[in-house]
């Protein structure tokens, strides 16, 4: 691109043309009207001496006074610088004030002898052959009663006349020179001062550039240029308002998004990524300070949610879809997708929400396998009871050895039942109580709890050969009900009995940590696999249901657990390694 | 024809990202098969597997026709080159991902075995490598890739430590064997997977460097001493 010029360079050389055409004109005109008032002084001066010359030669005029004129004329010439001359009428020169009047001849040719023999004032200006110079001439006639005797010519030359003209001209032009010094420096200064308030504005405009509108322009210099700085003050005043505004939208905006529980994807037509809030961040742990314009599939790996991104921009209409994020645990996300319009209604992009549903899908699949797993519960014993008292009613009751063996089997069914409906009740009890906040917490010693649940664990572990350890420092105490943790470690301790071979320690150790005393129960048995962790506290789970029938248990041992914990505002955790044992952990809270 | 090129190339690096994520997610789903027993997830895993071949087709073509129409030099002609060297690893993780969810199939027919701990690690572990290699690659984080590299020996020691459990545990539990072996073959289905994420960082490492870093592992760990 063309360097652009300066404003400086701009106007003054105009001013500077300006000045010298106007001084060049006026100049030649002034010369213009100076030599033609030169001219007609001279003029007349000539015509007073033609007609003082006429009145001397008024009478004379004839061939035969030739000489004697002739005489007269160079007499009179001698002190002046011009020249006279007398012509008859028929052309012929009789007498010259500077030359021979017969080597000139005729000279009735001359414009203003022609002008002169026709009765008037004849005057010309022209170069003089005769006298190699520019001479004004000025003809007059010789009257005698009307009647054309003769003609006088006085001529002078121009170079007198323009002499002085030229004296003039250089006054002038020297004048000339000075007067455009002059005005060349008048206009460099009257430029500057044009250009500096232009300077000033445009440093003020450059800090309005750079965001600083509270910066006010000087209203300075001319009414148009403090017009300008008007406008451009209220100009800055209303941009920043605006952009007040624009802010503190954004802000309620970004608010809005950051504090939804939902993910939102905001993305271009090319699938790149301009932002996220919050929970988006968090559910695809990345941060919305690196986007850089990325891609989606850059950015997110997950294919669903890909194909997602393209479905919605490829339709006009919301869209709606499922999700699964693998990862540990799964995510399930319920998507929604929407067309982002620009200013001019095209389309720019869209706009995905993520509704992370993972927990309600967990609750769902609880809640059914529950509904399952508590008629399967209840039908087994049932169905069993309703078998053998059948099989009784038949005939087996008047067998006493048969008889005696089914109702062993029915009895120890209703004792499972009445054990699962028992523990149905104390885990709905401890719910309510929980709820009610009527379980007592208080300040206790924990080796209370542990002397008791030995005592009521001891015996099944004599049965299985199985060596109880109980470890816990005299003095270490816990906010606690006894009777409810009591319940909790008879649980978990049974549990390691069932599950462990005979001859393997059973492990209870209580620590005191930072914040919380964490009770952990080990045992050495066969262990729970990866993916039933999670969900062994639910009510009625079975990791393996054939096993756990024979081992017996109410399927509810860990659920209770897990309510005792919660009532005591802690949490249980299991560590587990298939083969090698578990170990179960009450964590209970220091503080309230 | 600048711009041509650089908008094929965005091209580009949407598609070799896309079949990254499929065959990171059909890899993660093989694994979860063999953990959770899931046969439906694993014959998912294999059905899955023609589409990974067509992404791999596709991307292949991409790269070929991109270096015919442009000549790409420099940046380009790297990333071009590391893209198609990537490819074929991502497809032979997509295959062992298929090879792991056969074998969770055939295991999930069997009796259940414990499955010992340190094959969890190993699988998080090379599972790990894998995802570190794709966010080296979308990332262009060179000091990522250098990570990938030099965890590999880690994996490799792990497989050999498993294998020797397993052998004990063979010898022990005779009745599991076929359910032993399928496992085994895991190991070393995941411990191939680790070497081509550590390909595929090598790749990265040319891409943004221009230095070939295959069978150097020596000099890096010198120069990190």
């Amino acid at each position: 691109m063309r360097k652009r010029r300066k404003l400086l360079w701009q106007l003054f050389p105009s001013y500077f043309v300006i000045t010298v055409v106007a001084i060049a004109a006026t100049a030649w005109y002034a010369s213009a009207i100076l030599s033609e008032f030169y001219r007609s002084g001279a003029v007349a001066e000539l015509k007073t001496q033609a007609l003082m010359l006429e009145r001397i030669v008024n009478g004379k005029l004839s061939q035969e006074n030739s000489s004697q004129l002739d005489l007269l004329l160079k007499d009179l010439g001698t002190k002046t610088t011009s020249r006279w001359t007398v012509l008859l009428p028929s052309g012929n020169v009789i007498a010259d004030s500077q030359e021979d009047p017969a080597k000139l001849g005729q000279r009735d040719h001359r414009p203003e002898i022609a002008e002169a023999l026709a009765g008037r004032v004849g005057v010309a200006t022209r170069h003089s052959y005769s006298l190699d110079v520019r001479m004004i001439y000025v003809a007059v006639p010789v009257k005698v009663n009307d009647q054309i005797t003769g003609v006088v010519r006085a001529a002078m030359p121009f170079s007198t006349l323009s002499g002085s003209v030229r004296d003039v001209y250089a006054e002038g032009l020297i004048a000339g020179a000075f007067i455009i010094v002059v005005a060349i420096a008048l206009s460099f200064f009257v430029s500057r001062r044009i250009n500096t308030p232009l300077r000033e504005m445009r440093a003020g405009v450059e800090r309005f550039a750079v965001g600083d509108l509270h910066y006010r322009l000087a209203a300075a210099g001319s009414e148009d240029f403090a017009g300008l700085a008007e406008a451009m003050n209220s100009m800055a005043s209303q941009l920043s308002a605006r952009i007040s505004k624009i802010t503190q939208q954004r802000n309620e905006l970004e608010a809005v998004l950051s504090s939804m529980v939902e993910a939102v994807l905001v993305i271009d037509s090319e699938e790149r990524l301009l932002s996220v809030n919050h929970a988006a961040e968090v559910l695809f742990n990345i941060s919305g300070e690196r986007l850089n314009n990325r891609t989606v599939q850059e950015v997110i790996r997950n294919t669903e949610l890909h194909r997602f991104v393209s479905r919605t921009l490829a339709g006009d209409l919301p869209v709606e879809g499922d999700l699964t994020c693998l990862g540990d645990p799964d995510k399930f996300l319920q998507a929604h997708g929407a067309i982002l319009s620009d200013s001019q209604g095209r389309r720019a992009g869209a706009v995905v929400v993520l509704n992370d549903v993972s927990r309600l899908k967990t609750l769902e699949n609880i809640r059914r396998d529950f509904v399952a797993n508590v008629s399967h519960e209840l039908k087994t014993p049932i169905t069993s009871i309703q078998g053998f008292l059948e099989t009784l009613r038949e005939g087996a009751i008047n067998d006493p050895a048969t008889a005696g063996r089914f109702l062993d089997i029915i009895i120890k069914h209703t004792n499972r039942l009445s054990a699962i409906i028992e523990d149905l009740l104390s885990l709905s009890r401890i719910e309510r109580d929980h709820e009610k906040g009527e379980i007592t917490i208080q300040e206790r010693p924990l080796k209370d709890v542990f002397e008791a649940a030995k005592k009521s664990c001891g015996e099944r572990a004599r049965q299985k050969d199985i060596t109880l350890e109980f470890l816990v420092d005299d003095d270490l105490t816990a906010r606690i009900n006894p009777t409810l943790l009591e319940q909790a470690i008879v649980n978990l301790v049974d549990n390691s009995i069932k599950y462990s071979e005979p001859g393997n320690p059973v492990l209870v150790q209580a620590c005191k940590g930072a914040d919380e005393v964490v009770i952990n129960i080990t045992d050495k048995g066969c262990g729970i696999s990866k993916e039933h962790l999670k969900r062994i506290f639910e009510r009625f789970y079975r990791v393996d249901k054939a096993r756990s029938r024979r081992v017996g248990g109410t399927g509810l041992g860990l659920a209770i657990v897990r309510h005792i914990v919660n009532a005591h505002n802690g949490r249980v955790t299991v560590q587990s390694s298939p083969g090698r044992g578990s170990t179960f952990s009450i964590h209970l809270p220091v503080s309230l | 024809m600048r711009v041509r090129l650089q908008k094929d190339i965005e091209k580009l690096k949407k598609q070799v990202i896309a079949l990254a994520t499929l065959v990171e997610e059909r890899f993660r789903l093989a694994v979860k098969a063999i953990e959770c027993r899931d046969a439906e997830m694993a014959m998912k895993v294999i059905q899955g597997d023609l589409d990974i071949d067509h992404l791999e087709v596709d991307l292949e073509e991409e790269c070929l026709k991109i270096l015919a129409l442009h000549q790409p030099v420099a940046d380009y002609l790297r990333y071009i080159v590391a893209v198609m060297k990537m490819n074929n690893d991502l497809e032979r993780i997509g295959d062992l991902a298929v090879n792991i969810a056969e074998r969770a199939e055939f295991m999930s027919r069997q009796d259940p075995i414990p499955i010992p701990f340190d094959y969890f690690t190993m699988a998080q572990k090379a599972g790990e490598m894998f995802q570190k290699s794709l966010d080296a690659l979308v990332n262009r984080d060179v000091s990522l890739a250098y990570q990938v590299c030099a965890q590999d020996d880690d994996v490799d020691f792990m497989k050999t430590a498993l294998q020797s459990q397993f052998a004990g545990e063979i010898s022990k539990n005779p009745r599991n064997i076929d359910s032993m072996i399928a496992l085994f073959l895991v190991s070393r289905h995941l411990e191939r997977i680790a070497d081509h994420a550590t390909n595929i960082a090598e790749d990265v490492i040319y891409m943004i460097t221009g230095e070939i870093h295959r069978h150097r592992t020596q000099d890096y760990e010198q120069t990190t001493q």
